[in-house]
């Protein structure tokens, strides 16, 4: 359960929200620039709000007033980014191992197989990041979010700089995921389609803001 | 005309150890200054820019006087090594790898500065959310993604180190076997009758010895860029 | 690894083997030498012959007498002092940097007018009638540095005694010791130059066209001193120095030979 209460106030953009996500995924929906990646960054603990407290399965990650801000190391959140940001002088196979590792974990070898069969990455191993097209790169950088067992996972726009067949090919595996991770996921995009599929909860920001919950009808209504 | 006499070995052997050494040493404070100078912000940051890129732009004699000063055995720096360590510069070999260390060093730092300044940011994120704390990324994504700068940092050191002549002889004079570089021994053949073959011998073997080191130091860069594929 | 990575690493072996490997010779002592530049042939010379009958290597570091005082009395490790004036070797006395039981005046020189080799000048007379201006024809008088180097020092004196240091002066070319002086008129650099009679036997591109009255300037005087902090092994170079097998050799090479203390 993440309970989030903050304010951020960004030159001249100002942030607030205040949710609770208890469920599989959540999901933050909204235009460019409406401060979903701003949000989920300071879930993440790569921005600090000004004002305000993160609350995660009752560990408190930041709290302003009480000067508390769990460094981004030691928050064991996963984080899928938009543009993978896979290590580029690392091999795939080093790639995932790369959060288990940092984090000391033991290798633990069905979840291991299990991960890797469920996002069909096996056979890239070997293979650099350079020399993986879009669709492989997401589904390398979901494995290496997951490889580091976190306890949640953050997702900003991971389909976004993907084209319509390569989406399609990978929101299978987010579904899978979801049904699957065993972990809640808080998901940023901007595509009405998507959110629609994946999320139990959606979030609507607007300006900075979390509107009132809408309901799925009223969300097609809604000019994205 | 090709051999060489034993005082040209020796003034070969002791410019490769001042330069070798004097780059070993520079290589773990350049990594730690070009890290500051790129990563952070803090007060005196401009001033440790320019006393880094100071010896570039100053007369290699006033660095070196300077040095004496300092390091000399009645420098402060200097009495206090001796009395203390019984470390002595002046007039020494390690004098002269002092010397090519700083006049070399901002050759190391700015190309070690520059590749970390081009590292993407997000990368370093990314090892973060994934557990990696400051130390650790800065180990296992900032260096190796620095490396072709790291690379093109120690090796342009190596050649000034190698050819370091004003500070040097300013520092630690011009004593054969002990401070006397290849750069030192073709400045006394100048003054020798008829030693301009020995000098000349000396001058092609100090350019071969830089143009293999800037060659490398190339190769190398570009190797380890090409190893990320489009970084 | 791949070929040029093992390639590298050899040459970076080799490298330090070479800068490392090479023990610093110094099961025997080095005795090191700080000795005026216009001893360089002579003692070289002298020096070979010590180290075929010594095990000890003997280093020299050649340049002007005021540069190697100064060192010394910044810490320079010299064992023994060889000036070409008295003034540099009496500055490292008052700073208690040599032994005052082991000095000693051991040569003489003479101050010459030299040119280079192919020059038409020949002969000269110098005295206070002597025309710069007309000798020189509008080049320079290649000198040592007149401020501190014994051997600038003297030409300075000889010119002053002799009337012609107001028209010399303009003229000077002014070189970091009396050697490279001696360089700029080997490569006709400069039509004339003020060297010692030695320099000038040792450069054959050169020619001695005049020579300056010995009461021109102050006595041309050579005082070798072992230095305070000096190993023990340099007392018998020191020795060696004054010997007759030494004085032969110096004065083959064109020293005047001395015999009093300091």
């Amino acid at each position: 359960m993440l309970t989030v209460d903050i304010d951020k106030t960004l030159g001249t953009f100002r942030l607030t929200a205040q949710f609770e996500a208890a469920d599989r995924v959540t999901a933050l929906f909204g235009q460019s620039g409406a401060g979903k990646t701003s949000l989920i960054n300071m879930v993440g603990g790569l921005v600090a709000p000004d004002r305000g407290r993160i609350v995660l399965d009752g560990e408190v990650l930041f709290d302003a007033a009480r000067r508390i801000n769990v460094p981004v190391h030691r928050r064991r959140i996963g984080y899928v980014f938009q543009e993978g940001r896979l290590f580029p002088h690392l091999d795939v196979r080093r790639n995932l191992d790369y959060g288990r590792w940092m984090r000391g974990l033991a290798h633990d070898a069905q979840a291991h197989t299990h991960i890797l069969a469920m996002l069909d990455i096996g056979d890239l191993m070997d293979r650099r990041p350079a020399q993986l097209s879009g669709g492989e790169r997401q589904r390398v950088a979901i494995g290496r979010a997951l490889l580091m067992q976190p306890r949640m996972l953050l997702l900003d726009e991971p389909l976004a700089s993907l084209d319509a067949a390569r989406k399609a090919e990978i929101l299978p595996y987010l579904e899978r995921l979801r049904d699957d991770a065993g972990m809640p996921m808080l998901y940023v995009s901007h595509d009405r389609a998507e959110v629609a599929r994946i999320a139990q909860t959606i979030l609507h920001i607007a300006d900075g803001r979390i509107m009132p919950r809408p309901t799925a009808d009223a969300l097609f209504a809604v000019d994205a | 005309m090709f051999s060489l006499t034993p005082e040209e070995w020796m003034a070969i052997e002791l410019s490769l150890r001042v330069a070798i050494v004097a780059t070993l040493f520079a290589l773990p404070l350049g990594l730690v200054v070009a890290y500051l100078l790129a990563r952070k912000d803090f007060w005196g940051k401009a001033l440790l820019d320019g006393l880094v890129h100071l010896p570039l732009v100053l007369p290699p004699v006033v660095t070196g006087y300077f040095l004496l000063l300092t390091f000399g055995r009645r420098g402060p720096v200097g009495h206090f090594l001796e009395q203390t360590f019984g470390i002595v510069f002046a007039f020494r070999w390690t004098g002269a790898a002092l010397a090519c260390g700083v006049m070399g060093f901002p050759l190391m730092v700015r190309p070690i500065r520059l590749a970390m300044e081009s590292i993407d940011r997000k990368i370093e994120d990314a090892a973060s959310t994934l557990g990696a704390d400051p130390f650790w990324r800065f180990v296992t994504v900032t260096l190796p993604l620095s490396l072709p700068g790291i690379i093109a940092g120690t090796l342009l050191c190596f050649a000034k180190a190698l050819g370091e002549f004003g500070a040097t002889i300013t520092f630690v004079s011009n004593i054969p076997g002990e401070t006397q570089t290849i750069s030192a021994a073709i400045y006394t053949l100048t003054q020798v009758p008829s030693g301009d073959a020995a000098a000349l011998r000396l001058v092609i073997i100090a350019t071969i010895i830089s143009l293999i080191a800037l060659m490398l130091s190339e190769f190398l860069a570009r190797r380890a860029t090409a190893r990320f594929h489009g970084l | 690894m791949s070929a040029l990575y093992r390639a590298a690493s050899i040459g970076l072996c080799t490298a330090l083997l070479l800068a490392f490997g090479v023990p610093a010779q110094a099961q025997n002592q080095t005795i090191t030498v700080f000795a005026a530049a216009s001893m360089k042939d002579a003692l070289d010379a002298a020096d070979k012959a010590y180290m075929q009958d010594h095990k000890d290597k003997v280093v020299v570091s050649y340049t002007a007498s005021s540069a190697l005082a100064k060192q010394i009395e910044q810490g320079a490790p010299a064992d023994l002092f060889i000036s070409a004036d008295v003034q540099w070797m009496d500055y490292v006395a008052k700073a208690k940097l040599i032994d005052p039981g082991r000095r000693v005046n051991l040569l003489g020189n003479t101050l010459v007018m030299i040119a280079p080799d192919d020059s038409k000048l020949s002969n000269i007379k110098i005295d206070s009638s002597l025309d710069l201006a007309k000798l020189t024809s509008g080049g320079r008088i290649a000198v040592a540095d007149t401020k501190a180097v014994p051997a600038g020092l003297y030409t300075k004196a000889a010119f002053e005694k002799l009337g012609l240091w107001s028209k010399a002066e303009p003229q000077l070319a002014q070189a970091e010791n009396v050697r490279a002086a001696l360089a700029l008129v080997a490569r006709a650099e400069a039509p004339i130059g003020v060297v010692y009679s030695t320099d000038a036997k040792a450069e054959p591109k050169v020619k001695i066209v005049g020579t300056f009255p010995a009461n021109s300037h102050p006595a041309i005087i050579y005082p070798v001193a072992v230095t305070a902090k000096a190993k023990p092994a340099t007392g018998a170079y020191y020795d060696f120095l004054r010997s007759d097998k030494a004085k032969a050799i110096f004065t083959q090479y064109g020293f005047a030979v001395l015999n009093s203390g300091s």
